[in-house]
């Protein structure tokens, strides 16, 4: 007997370490919320861009408090160029991406997409500079050829000229990038490509370009990291990061010649400059509008859902999700720097929104 | 004479150039639990074991969740692991023969040196893909795949040092070879064996490329096992870069948790091997 005892011991120790994570897995389940009564849980999960995530941890956070736990939606910012390849996968429920979709990234993906635009956000140029804040005035030129590389030191002559009363050292511009793909990559390489020729020609515009200098770093996340770190740092960021940050932005020339501080209001304008010609299918880029007041590199971000749902369920939650974060949800956006939908591009949301089915039957119900 | 100076000399230096050297080993090791221990203790509190994350940008929350992930993919990784690994050590060190025992001795090496990324896109394609979402299964069979070359080896190595006199009296007792290898040379060699398991769970629990890739992470506890689950490892990965002075914390906790808990693996095996040994 005593020998299968000691036998025992070790897959005993074993035994208990499955059992104990087993029992862990299992409460894991049930931990939050275990009233009786509530609807039956769905959990969705999604993926993709950085750029909106303060925003949308918020809201799953308060949605899942709405739905009394019912509904919990997990969502992991690893970039939008992720999120397209994971939507396309069909490894998660929905994608999400500041940048949309090109026509052949479209036909890959097993079925049909819609994007349902959430908010706006701007992309700030951030930087580490001692003694310099928030104001630093840089002109379309000055802002492509800083990424460009030309732009080598703080107090080059095309910096000073526009920032007379400003004492810029003489130090290394270190210019921080994505390192993966970005929506945020995206607007931004886009609206450089819209005010400058060279950039146009050089690198382009896309989730992911060929950085002709500086160091990359991962998510809206890592470069705020970075370039806090790094003194005579200079990167792109939503605008929600650099102020949760405490990090200086510059403030931009845009096409009327004004330099604008990104601000909500100024992104809002923006949009309200570019929103007559919303397409219906919402891919619209909005960079370097129109308007005195308009601040030139903005843009929507998207999630990513399939038109015809394969999972009653899920896709009933999602839908509900959806109509709730472009009416509800948006009250949010402000506190946390997003601007909201106009209206009209609510409108086109919602007439999306229902149009997603599972079997042919409209999910959403009134 | 003066050679026998000569040789003294030699002597002494090596003797303190290997000293240094030992010395040198065990520096970083004692500087990284000195500063996860020292920035860790500081997000350590009760809510960090209770509470789940917050959102972005608000203080506070725990990793609740991450801590039983973390427990949940190692504690089925081993079960997937071990099995597998234990008898093709067993086959290695005692069944094996010619050929076939080179080239699997060969591969396991190989498949010991695989960068752990290409295990995690390996898994991606396998089973995430396949099953149409990440989930915890997807992050066990990845550090499953991990641990079983390390057990395996260590398993051959710790079997092939029981002294061959023993199988031999053994069998000479008139013992089938199936008992000579349960009762006498797995027994035998079981301390080595634990401690070489324990290493592959120590190293399972710190993966954290093949997790990002199968298990995703969350920020919620984990629906099932079929769904994405969070993990120290990843939360740690996340954490460390986000620009958040809260996160840097919790991060730095989060390293403390996973080392502590490594570290508790470590001493209840040893405990439980020497209490066998000592009877």
């Amino acid at each position: 007997m005593s020998n299968y005892f000691k036998d025992w011991r070790l897959s005993g120790l074993l035994a208990v370490m499955l059992v104990a994570g087993l029992i862990l897995a299992g409460c894991g389940g049930q931990q939050p919320g275990g009233t009786t009564g509530t609807p039956e849980k769905v959990t969705l999960n999604g993926a993709g861009a950085s750029f909106p995530y303060p925003l949308y941890s918020k809201w799953f956070d308060e949605y899942k408090k709405k739905t009394n736990e019912a509904v919990t939606i997990n969502y992991q910012s690893i970039g939008s160029g992720g999120g397209i390849k994971n939507i396309t996968d069909k490894t998660v429920d929905f994608g999400a991406s500041d940048a949309p979709m090109k026509d052949d990234q479209l036909q890959k993906a097993p079925g049909e997409l819609f994007h349902i635009p959430t908010v706006m956000g701007a992309v700030v140029v951030t930087f580490n500079l001692e003694g310099v804040s928030t104001g630093l005035k840089m002109s379309p030129e000055t802002v492509a050829g800083i990424f460009l590389g030309e732009i080598k030191k703080w107090n080059d002559p095309k910096l000073t000229s526009i920032n007379p009363g400003v004492q810029l050292p003489d130090k290394d511009i270190v210019v921080v990038h994505r390192s993966d793909g970005s929506g945020t990559t995206n607007i931004f390489t886009d609206y450089l490509s819209s005010v400058s020729p060279a950039w146009k020609e050089k690198v382009g515009k896309g989730t992911s370009v060929e950085w002709p200098a500086g160091v990359g770093a991962k998510g809206n996340e890592g470069v705020s990291g970075q370039v806090k770190q790094t003194p005579g740092g200079v990167g792109y960021v939503e605008l929600a990061y650099a102020v949760e940050n405490k990090l200086p932005y510059a403030f931009i020339q845009n096409k009327d010649g004004k330099f604008v501080e990104p601000t909500i209001e100024s992104t809002t304008a923006a949009a309200a400059a570019a929103a007559a010609s919303m397409p219906a299918d919402m891919r619209v880029s909005i960079v370097n509008p129109p308007g005195a007041d308009s601040y030139p590199i903005s843009g929507y971000t998207y999630l990513l859902v399939y038109k015809n749902q394969d999972d009653q369920t899920k896709g009933k939650a999602l839908v509900d999700f959806l109509w709730w974060a472009v009416h509800d949800g948006e009250k949010f956006a402000r506190d946390l720097l997003y601007a909201p939908l106009p209206d009209n591009v609510v409108k086109l949301a919602e007439n999306k929104i229902k149009q997603i089915n599972y079997q042919g039957k409209q999910l959403l119900q009134q | 004479m003066d050679r026998m100076y000569l040789r003294r000399a030699r002597n002494l230096v090596m003797s303190v150039m290997c000293m240094a050297s030992a010395v040198v080993v065990i520096i970083p090791l004692v500087m990284i639990l000195f500063y996860v221990a020292a920035d860790g203790l500081r997000a350590i509190n009760w809510g960090f074991f209770t509470n789940l994350p917050k959102p972005v940008g608000e203080t506070g929350g725990g990793m609740a969740n991450a801590i039983a992930g973390t427990f949940t993919m190692v504690t089925l990784a081993t079960g997937l692991s071990l099995p597998v690994g234990l008898m093709a050590g067993i086959y290695l060190s005692e069944f094996g023969r010619g050929r076939l025992r080179e080239a699997v001795r060969f591969l396991t090496d190989v498949l010991n040196g695989v960068p752990s990324i290409i295990t995690g896109i390996f898994v991606y394609v396998l089973v995430v893909v396949a099953m149409g979402r990440y989930s915890a299964l997807a992050g066990s069979v990845a550090l499953g795949i991990i641990m079983i070359p390390i057990i395996t080896r260590s398993t051959e190595e710790m079997l092939r040092m029981v002294p061959k006199s023993l199988r031999e009296a053994s069998l000479a007792l008139g013992a089938t070879e199936q008992q000579t290898v349960v009762k006498i040379v797995l027994r035998s060699a079981s301390g080595g064996i634990v401690t070489g398991v324990m290493l592959a769970v120590a190293r399972a629990a710190g993966e954290t490329a093949p997790v990002l890739f199968t298990a995703l992470n969350n920020r919620y506890w984990n629906q099932g096992l079929d769904q994405p689950i969070a993990s120290l490892a990843v939360f740690i990965y996340t954490y460390g870069i986000s620009p958040f002075e809260d996160w840097h914390s919790q991060a730095w906790g989060a390293a403390l948790v996973l080392v502590v808990m490594v570290l508790f693996l470590n001493i209840t095996a040893r405990l439980v091997v020497r209490a066998r040994q000592g009877r």
